[in-house]
Formats: structure tokens, sequence, C-alpha cells
């Protein structure tokens, strides 16, 4: 314990002595570590909100897509990904027999130019049924929501998200009523939509118009559907609805031309990609960090030289080897520790500032890492001055001036 | 207590050049005796400090301390044995500036090995006030007077309870008298602790003050 003290004490005395040096050399381990957990914290927070944009969507949705885009839980590419085949209404009729499904709905999307008055937008059209909105739990703020009667009388309606009605009308109530033209097809009108979130990484339903998909077919000659919306019931087992799925889609197509997408799969995938990408980032940050060590390194050597007499007259006394050895190595891990706990007070403030505008946020692991990473920095750098310390001849030591 | 027997020490100068600075030396210093070894700078005598205070290994001959052959001891047995034996006083006083004159004193206690069989800070504080600096306890070596630091050396030198102080030119930085103050300080330490006290000088008076003088030349005894 006294020991200890006194190895404390001998680091500390130095570092107040060279207050300028210490900080710069700890500055290279704030900066690395500070930008690790900024990379790590933003990492979390992307996933957290990618979690809440699907969260926002209804749970126990399957979605029935042409070719085979998910293996394993990460995209795969390759022939029959996207535009393979392509549905059409007798897939919708066959997977209305499965059991516990509520709903099947077909949509068609297509970025169109809708425009109203002088007014024109670039957005995406959602052709599709009007089971759509219970099943994604999409309420009207204005007007109404188009009715399974609208799609079997192909009603040239429309319905607005809430973004593409402000940019269009100004507002979302002055839309209902009017009427838009999507490319040269006049609809009209009966409502806008709550405002549902999102955009960003996920679907941005506030930019959607819209339309029954019966009345879209004006934008789809083909009568062909880019994807299948299946809601399972509240009490049904996902996966043997898949399965359930699968078996009557196996029927007409092959198996790599289409996929049954469970929402937690898609999730997992996006996560994944993210994943990969914020530990590349962070493995670049890491670099710095190495940086920060020889840093160290470099000035654990100067401050060995500097203290060659005070290393003789222990040795002298009977310190061991391995007592100079650990005083040294004591000196660079509370160096880089000392970084480390700055630079981790320093991503805090910052992250602390950034929630305000996206959910980034640092975990425990997180701190633990920090921690565990610059004390491991503060050892490996400063493992060498120190055995040169260690390993100098006790009289020369003490002759030295 | 230690004994040289025939003992050379080479220093490698070059690449195949040698300095031979001891030429075959046999001295015993029984315990409680107060010798000084007296020579010009350049007869070895700074050498033979070292390896009688177990800094350093001979090249050829042996050195027995306590009837134990040094020779065969590792790095850290050298420490340890360094630590509990022997106590330096130093020319330059080598005390550690950033450490108070107490944290000096109680330095070697901080490196011992074996359970010490006294208290190390009622220890420190007896030998500051025996070597009549107690109210400086406090202060850092910097600030007190060479005189009065040679005298925490020399309570640092005794707090392990050492068999043996070895002071290598003691009163070769302060002025006459306090030279003087230091010498009576040792012959008294050498009857009241009865520790075996052997001084390295090149001056005569100061060695005059030890019972028995060994001069040394040119790396042999005279």
């Amino acid at each position: 314990m006294n020991y200890f003290i006194f190895v404390l004490k001998s680091a500390f005395f130095d570092f107040s002595r060279n207050k300028g040096r210490t900080f710069l050399t700890s500055l290279g381990i704030l900066i690395g570590v500070m930008s690790v957990i900024l990379l790590i914290a933003a990492g979390l927070g992307l996933k957290r909100y990618i979690n809440q944009q699907f969260e926002s969507l209804a749970p126990n949705l399957l979605r029935v897509v042409p070719g085979q885009i998910l293996q394993g839980g990460s995209f795969r590419g390759g022939p029959g990904s996207f535009g393979g085949v392509q549905f059409d209404e007798k897939d919708v009729i066959k997977l209305r027999r499965v059991k516990s499904v509520d709903y099947v709905i077909p949509t068609f999307t297509k970025t169109i130019k809708a425009s109203a008055g002088k007014n024109s937008e670039l957005t995406d059209m959602f052709s599709t049924s009007s089971d759509i909105f219970s099943a994604l739990n999409i309420k009207p703020q204005y007007g109404q929501l188009f009715s399974k009667e609208d799609v079997d009388k192909r009603t040239k309606v429309a319905v607005l998200g809430p973004k593409i009605a402000d940019k269009l009308f100004g507002s979302a109530d002055l839309a209902v009523g009017g009427s838009i033209k999507i490319e040269g097809q006049r609809f009209r009108i009966i409502g806008a939509t709550e405002a549902k979130g999102g955009g960003g990484f996920g679907p941005d339903f506030d930019s959607y118009v819209y339309v029954p998909y019966k009345a879209g077919y004006v934008f789809d000659p083909d009568k062909k559907f880019l994807a299948i919306i299946v809601k399972a019931a509240n009490n049904a087992n996902l996966d043997t609805t898949k399965k359930d799925i699968e078996d009557v889609m196996l029927r007409r197509y092959k198996e790599d031309e289409f996929s049954v997408i469970k929402q937690t799969d898609l999730l997992n995938a996006i996560t994944s990609i993210f994943s990969i990408m914020n530990l590349v980032l962070v493995t670049i940050a890491a670099i710095s960090l190495i940086v920060g060590g020889i840093g160290i390194m470099n000035i654990m050597y100067v401050t060995v030289t500097e203290r060659i007499k005070e290393i003789g007259i222990r040795r002298a006394i009977g310190a061991r080897k391995f007592d100079i050895l650990s005083q040294f190595l004591v000196e660079s891990v509370i160096l880089s520790l000392f970084g480390g706990l700055m630079g981790l007070l320093l991503a805090w403030v910052i992250v602390f500032f950034v929630q305000k505008i996206f959910p980034a946020y640092i975990n425990l692991t997180t701190i633990f890492i920090a921690l565990g990473v610059s004390t491991a920095i503060g050892v490996v750098f400063g493992v060498f001055p120190a055995k040169r310390a260690a390993d100098l001849s006790p009289i020369e030591a003490i002759r030295y001036e | 207590m230690i004994k040289l027997q025939n003992v050379y020490k080479d220093y490698q100068l070059d690449k195949g050049v040698f300095y031979q600075a001891l030429k075959g030396i046999t001295i015993s210093i029984k315990e409680r005796e107060f010798t000084s070894i007296m020579g010009p700078s350049g007869s070895g005598k700074s050498t033979l400090m070292h390896l009688i205070g177990l800094l350093d290994k001979p090249s050829k001959g042996k050195i027995f301390v306590q009837n134990k052959n040094i020779s065969k001891l590792s790095d850290d047995q050298m420490s340890t044995l360094r630590n509990e034996f022997v106590g330096f006083v130093f020319q330059q006083f080598n005390l550690i500036n950033k450490l108070t004159v107490l944290e000096n004193v109680l330095l070697p206690t901080v490196y011992a090995r074996k359970t010490l069989n006294f208290d190390p800070q009622e220890k420190a504080l007896y030998l500051l006030k025996r070597v009549g600096i107690a109210d400086k306890a406090n202060s850092y070596p910097n600030k007190i007077s060479g005189g009065q630091q040679q005298r925490v050396a020399i309570a640092r030198a005794l707090v392990m309870q050492p068999k043996l102080v070895l002071a290598d030119e003691p009163t070769g930085n302060v002025d006459t008298k306090t030279g003087q103050e230091i010498m009576k300080l040792l012959k008294e330490l050498n009857k009241e602790e009865k520790v075996t006290i052997v001084i390295v000088t090149h001056e005569a008076d100061i060695a005059a003050h030890a019972r028995r003088v060994i001069k040394i030349r040119d790396g042999k005894i005279e």
C-alpha cells in the first residue's frame, strides 16, 4: 500500500511539474478515445433509430417480394434479386386463403410527378388496397381514407401523406377536396393522413400519394405488383404463416423467384449493414489511438532519460528492476488513462447535445471499452521505455549528470 | 563481515580494449570497524566502493558478504542485499528532490522485501532527530543546505538498520566545518548504532578520522 502511494506520488509530481507536456501527451489519447466513442455512440444511435422506424410500422407484417434478397439475415445480390418475377391479382386471391392471415395487400410503387396548380413535386405513388391503412395503422388527419369500394370501382381518388400535401397545397387541410395530377391523370383528394414519422432510412410514409390499386393500373398496364404485404393475425405464429405463404407461392413460382420477408429479417439485414459500416469507421478512428500511444511512448522515453539519476538512486537503495519497471509503467498508464477519461467526458458532453436531434448514446460497454483500451495502450506503449529504465546499470545511472 | 579475495575488475572501453581498474585486491573488513579507503582519483577506489556496496560484481576473484559469495547472486538478490545490508552516503547527496526529507529517509523501507521489525515512520523520525534535522522532516531537499542534505542521506542510509554504511566522499560537497561535523556524526553512529562504516576519500585528513586506513593506488593496495 505504502509502496503504491510512493509510486503514485512520484508520478503525479512529474505530471504537475510538466503540466503542458502531460496534457499534450494525453491529448493524443483523448482525441482517439473521443472519436472512437463518438462513432460507437453514433452507431448505437443509428441502430436505435432504425428500430424506432420499424416499430412505427405494425408488427407481424410479412412481405412477399420478387427474387431472393435475403439470405441468413443479410442482403445477397446476384441473379434474381429485384425485378425477377412480378405478382398479380391471382397471387393475392390465393394468399387470402392462407389461415391466420388478416390482410393480403398488393402494392405497387412508382416514382411520379404529382402536381397541383403551379406546384409540382417528385414523389412516390403507393398504389394499394384499402387494407393498408388498417395494417400499417395509418389514420386520416383530414378528410377520409379510400375504401374497398373505391378500389373495386376504380375511383380516381388519392390520399396524401402530410409532407407531400404541405408541399403541394401549403397545408394538408387545404388539400382535401382539391385534386392533383399524377403523370397527367387527375385524382380527387379525399384525405390526408396523420404524420407517421420516418423517412431518412425507412420508407417515408408521409410523402406517399396513396391511390386505390385498381385505379393505379393506369400507371401499371401489366397489372403487376412489386410486393404483397401480408398481415398475420395477432395470435399467429409468424414463422408458420411464413411457411404457409411460401408453400402457396411455390405452386406457381420457383424457389429463387420470390422471398417472404419478416419485418425482423429486414431489420436485421439493415442493422447488420450499418454495423459493418460502423465497425469500419471505428477501426479507422482506432488508428488515432495508436498514434496517441506512440506519443506516450516518446514522452516516456524522454522522462526516463530525464530521471536516470533518480533511477540510479532508487536502484542503489534496493529497488529491483521490477520496481523501476512498474513505476514507469504506472506513469504511462496514468497518462493514457487520463487521456481516455477526458476523451470519454468530452464525448459524453457532445453526445448529450447531439441527442437533441439524433438518438446517439453511450452505454456501459462503451465506457469499459474506452477505459480498457486506454489502459492497454498505456501498458503496451509504456513497457519499452519502462524496460529501458529498469535495465539501466545502477552505477552508470547514479553517476549520470 | 566482508572479504575480497584477489579481486579484479575490468571495464571494456571499446571493442577489445579493456581497462583494468582493480588488479588483485584482497581485503577484509570486520564488523563495527571504522575504515577508510584512500587513494587519488583514478586509483580504483570508486570501483572498489561499487563492489563493496554490491552495485557491481568483480571480473575475477571472490567477494564474500557474511560468508556468502556474491558472484552467484541474481540482480534481484543483489538489490535485496543492497536494501538490507548496505546504506549509501554519496558525495552528491543523491536525494530525490520531489520527495520530502522524511519520504527520502523512508524510501529504502518502501523497497524492503522482508517484514520490518520496526515502524518505518517512527524510525525515520528518530533518525532525523538523531542527525539533528528533525525540524526539516517535511521540507524538500532543494530547500535545505548541503550539510543538512548530507544528514538526510545519512539518516536514509541507516533506516534499514544495515550492517554497513558506505560513504563515498561524504564531505566532498560541503565546507570544512560541516565536513568535520559530518565526520563526527559518522563516528558517533559507528559507536552508538554499532554500524560498520567504510569511507572512501582522497583526502588524507578525512581518512585520518578512521581507525584503519586502506590506501589504494593504480588498482592495488599499497
